[in-house]
This record gives C-alpha cells, structure tokens and sequence, in this order.
C-alpha cells in the first residue's frame, strides 16, 4: 500500500514518523486514495438484524439410561436396607386408613427393591387396608411419557417430544426457494437489539404467545453471505437472542413465513442450509 | 448474565506493601499479610474453568428459639420438624458424610441472655441427592402456598457488591412459622409438633470472589426460586 520509497526512507523510524510522512505527502495521490477507500469500506454500516432463537424447554424428565436405572436401584436397596427405623406412632393412628394405605405402598416398594419373599402381606388383610386397595385402584394412572404428537409426527404441536428442547423454525421464501431459518426481523434507526428481537418475533410469529428473552445481550452472531446483487460493500449481520416460550401458540404472518414448525436440534439439521447450520449449531442445546 | 466486559488490557493489580518490613530479621518469620484488610472485595473474580462451575455445594437449614434459653425441652419441637424436613440422621441411609441434625450452641458471653454453651437453636447440613430434594419440595410445596411471597429480597442495585456477604457465594433467606405446615412431611401430622418455627436457609455454592453472591444468585434462580428487589 505505501510506496517503497518512503520505507525504505525510514526503515527503523517510528510510527508517527510514518505518519507524519503521510501527512506531508498528501499530493500523492495513488496511497492518499487506498487509505481513503479503505477508511470509507470500514465506515459504512452494516445491515443489522436480529434472530430470535425461540426455545420450548423440555416438559417431562430424561428417560435414565440403563446404567442410571441400576445405579439408582442400588443407591435405594443400600438406603432402604440402612435407615433408622421409620415412626410409625409418629406419623399415623393406630388403624387409621392412611396407616393402611401407606403399608400397602411401602410393601409394594420393598417388594420392587428387593423381590418377592420381601414384601410380601403377613396375616389377613384388615377392613381399612381393603377399602385403602379399593380407593387406589379407582385412582388414575400417570400419563404416558410419549404424546400423541410424536405418534402423529405433529411438528406444530407444543407437547412432542417432551423431554427434547424445542426451537422454533420458520419457512420462509427467499429468492423462489423455500428456506427454513429461525424468526429474524431487521432493526430501526436507534433502536435497541433486544427491542428489535421482541418486535421482530411479534411481527412474525404473531402475539398470541408468552415469550420471554433471556437477555439484552444476544446469544450468537451470524453473517449471511450477502447477494452478488448488491455488490460485496454492504453486509448483513444477525444477531441472535435466546428466549423461552411459556404459554400460547406461533400465528406466523402469511407475508413473512408460509409454515413453521417446533423442531430438535437433529431435525433442524437435516431442513436447514448447510452455511446457516454451521453459523447456528453451536447456539443450540444438544438434548 | 454475571458477565462483565473489560475491553483492552487489564491494567496491572497494585502492589500494596506488607504490614513488615520482610528483611528485619525481628519480623521476617512473622505472618505479613498486605496492609488494608481482606483483599476478597478488591480483588476480580478467577477466570471461569472447568472446575470452577458454580454448583451447589450444601444447603443449611437454621433456626434460634428464644424460649429454649430458659427451657432446653422446648428444643425438641424444632429437633423433630428439621429431622421430618431434612429426613437426615447421623450416619442415616449408610451415609458416614450426613450430621444429621446438630444443636447450635451459644458461643459469647452476651449480658441478660447467652451464656457459651446455652443450647439455644438447631442446623441441619444437607448435601448431595436429599439437598436436592430438600429444594424441590420447598419449590413445589413451600413457596407457592405462602402468602405474598414476592421472592427472595435483593438489595437495591446502587449498593456495593464489595462487602463480605457478596464475595461469599452464599444466597439467605427466611420462612416464616406458617410456611413450616407447607411441607408435606409436616403437613401430614401439624398436630403432633407443638409449634410452628420458622427457619434461615442459607444456599451455599463454591463462588468466590468479587460478584460471587451474583452467581450464587443466577443458580438458585435456575432452580425456579424467585428474586425481587426491594
């Protein structure tokens, strides 16, 4: 960039030196206009936008391993075979139905611990200990961990895969193409990131939802490669923000985005662009 | 969130002197800690590792009873609710690490009231898998059911993060006596205990440094316990 004249000139000269070369050399035209196009390429602004990364946490607890499940199972026979014996008197009357009902369950427990001789009833069952068994009988079952959703493949559905993390994908057309990318708005003039992310979400996904971003700081930035249409001098950058949904349903804004689904992190791999997927994986949680 | 950006280079930490002189052969083996106090405020908090993750070391659960100065029965109430609460006894469940309920002991001469060595309280130490239940019962229990529970209280935002109890990593609270019927280990059998107390919960975590009771703070509220200002 700068001439090799006036290096080789000040070769062990200080910085201001150089400088103050430049200053007095200003008739030189060829270096004053790089300097000056450099300057100007760093001072337009880029075109900022704001991602929201929206998140369902997961709803039910993870399925244990197999490893868990016998490492608990052998944490509970050590406890149970160990602790200081339980006050009966303490906590229940003498043939009061909770006494019974409780007796019914801790047997059913120590017979899952340790197998059938144990637990097992010693002498007839009494009149409370019957009416205890009928009471838990009519009482309902839990609720199974897979939803109809995941049978169904309902990717609209808020209640699939319950134990996952969930992010909300939009499709959206860009250039003819169906893309599917997260919600993104662009900011105004003054505006504040995190302004900008929640209008951006409202304007796309409708307000029919209780959201929340986490943060004013965002959680990620990513570069899409601007089109050759308007030349390499203006750039975009998204910047992302984490949020949570609570409650409500996405609406999405047919000019804006056609479908839109609730997605794990390997569903979203296999729909997404392959630079886009590598700008956003890591923002996401793996389970 | 507890993150703060410093831009450019840190300027480098000063150097202050030593309280003496360590070349004075009358002072050179002497403890010489640097003049102007404990430097846990002033200093800014280590760099985040692996195993500096902020976690949850123990949970303490205290309460003082005034009325066992005079009579040390009326300890035994408090005795059986932290045992119903934290289901701990010593060495309970083959566990050498657990204390179990422990008495909590007057320590100064105090005019009119303490003597050292006046049973006056009871703590509990809990650790491990029954902290952590400990912690869900009061989140699924205890906390929805009191009344105007706002949260924990925070102090307001314009005063100093430099004082001890925000370079400890510990986050305090407080319930009052109702809040003890909410737990169902209790719930199950009011009538059996002579009183309601309430009790101090201290979360304790291995933060340290400046901003520690910050972080402190962000993890218990990742466990779905509330904080308000005040």
């Amino acid at each position: 960039m700068f001439s090799r004249t006036v290096l080789s000139s000040c070769k062990r000269a200080s910085k201001a030196c150089l400088f103050r070369r430049l200053a007095t050399e200003a008739s030189a035209a060829p270096e004053v206009a790089q300097v000056d196009a450099a300057l100007s390429k760093k001072t337009t602004r880029p075109n900022l936008h704001t991602g929201v990364i929206l998140n369902r946490s997961p709803i039910i607890t993870r399925t244990p391993t197999a490893f868990e499940k016998a490492y608990y199972a052998y944490q509970s026979r050590i406890h149970r075979a160990l602790h200081n014996p339980f006050p009966y008197d303490f906590y229940f009357k003498q043939g009061s139905p909770l006494e019974a009902r409780f007796d019914i369950e801790e047997r059913r427990r120590e017979r899952k611990a340790f197998g059938a001789p144990f637990g097992m009833q010693t002498g007839e069952t009494s009149e409370a200990e019957k009416l205890a068994e009928a009471t838990m009988r009519d009482e309902e079952e839990a609720m199974p961990r897979v939803h109809e959703a995941d049978i169904n493949s309902d990717f609209k559905n808020l209640h699939r895969r319950g134990q996952r993390n969930l992010y909300l994908l939009l499709q959206k057309q860009e250039n003819g193409m169906a893309v599917w990318k997260f919600p993104q708005g662009s900011v105004d003039r003054g505006e504040l990131l995190h302004h900008a992310a929640t209008r951006g979400l409202e304007v796309e996904c409708g307000n029919n939802m209780d959201t929340w971003i986490v943060s004013r700081n965002p959680i990620g930035v990513f570069h899409p490669p601007s089109p050759a249409s308007r030349g390499g001098a203006e750039e975009d950058v998204v910047f992302f923000y984490k949020a949570h949904i609570m409650a409500g349903q996405v609406r999405p804004n047919r000019t804006h985005a056609q479908d839109f689904a609730w997605l794990t992190k390997g569903e979203i791999k296999t729909r997404v662009d392959e630079d886009y997927w590598l700008g956003i994986k890591d923002m996401l949680s793996d389970f | 969130m507890t993150y703060n950006h410093e831009s450019g280079i840190p300027p480098s930490p000063r150097q202050i002197r030593l309280t003496y002189d360590p070349n004075d052969p009358y002072t050179k083996n002497r403890h010489n800690p640097p003049v102007g106090g404990s430097q846990a405020g002033k200093k800014p908090a280590p760099p985040t590792t692996s195993e500096n993750v902020v976690r949850l070391e123990k949970i303490v659960i205290n309460s003082m009873i005034k009325e066992a100065l005079t009579n040390r029965s009326n300890l035994l109430g408090l005795i059986a609710a932290f045992r119903a609460i934290s289901g701990d006894t010593e060495g309970g469940g083959g566990r050498p690490s657990s204390d179990g309920v422990q008495i909590v002991k007057g320590k100064k001469n105090v005019g009119g009231w303490m003597r050292p060595g006046l049973p006056v309280g009871a703590k509990v130490e809990l650790k491990g898998p029954k902290m952590y239940d400990f912690l869900s019962t009061l989140v699924e229990f205890v906390l929805p059911r009191i009344r105007e529970f706002p949260g924990i209280v925070m102090p307001p935002a314009s005063s100093t993060m430099k004082s001890p109890s925000g370079v400890a990593g510990v986050v305090s609270f407080g319930l009052p006596p109702e809040a003890m019927g909410y737990f169902p280990q209790i719930e199950v059998n009011l009538d059996s205990y002579p009183k309601s107390y309430g009790m101090h919960i201290h979360f304790v975590t291995n933060a340290v440094g400046l901003g520690a009771q910050n972080r402190a703070r962000a993890l218990v509220s990742g466990f779905q316990i509330p904080f308000t200002r005040k």
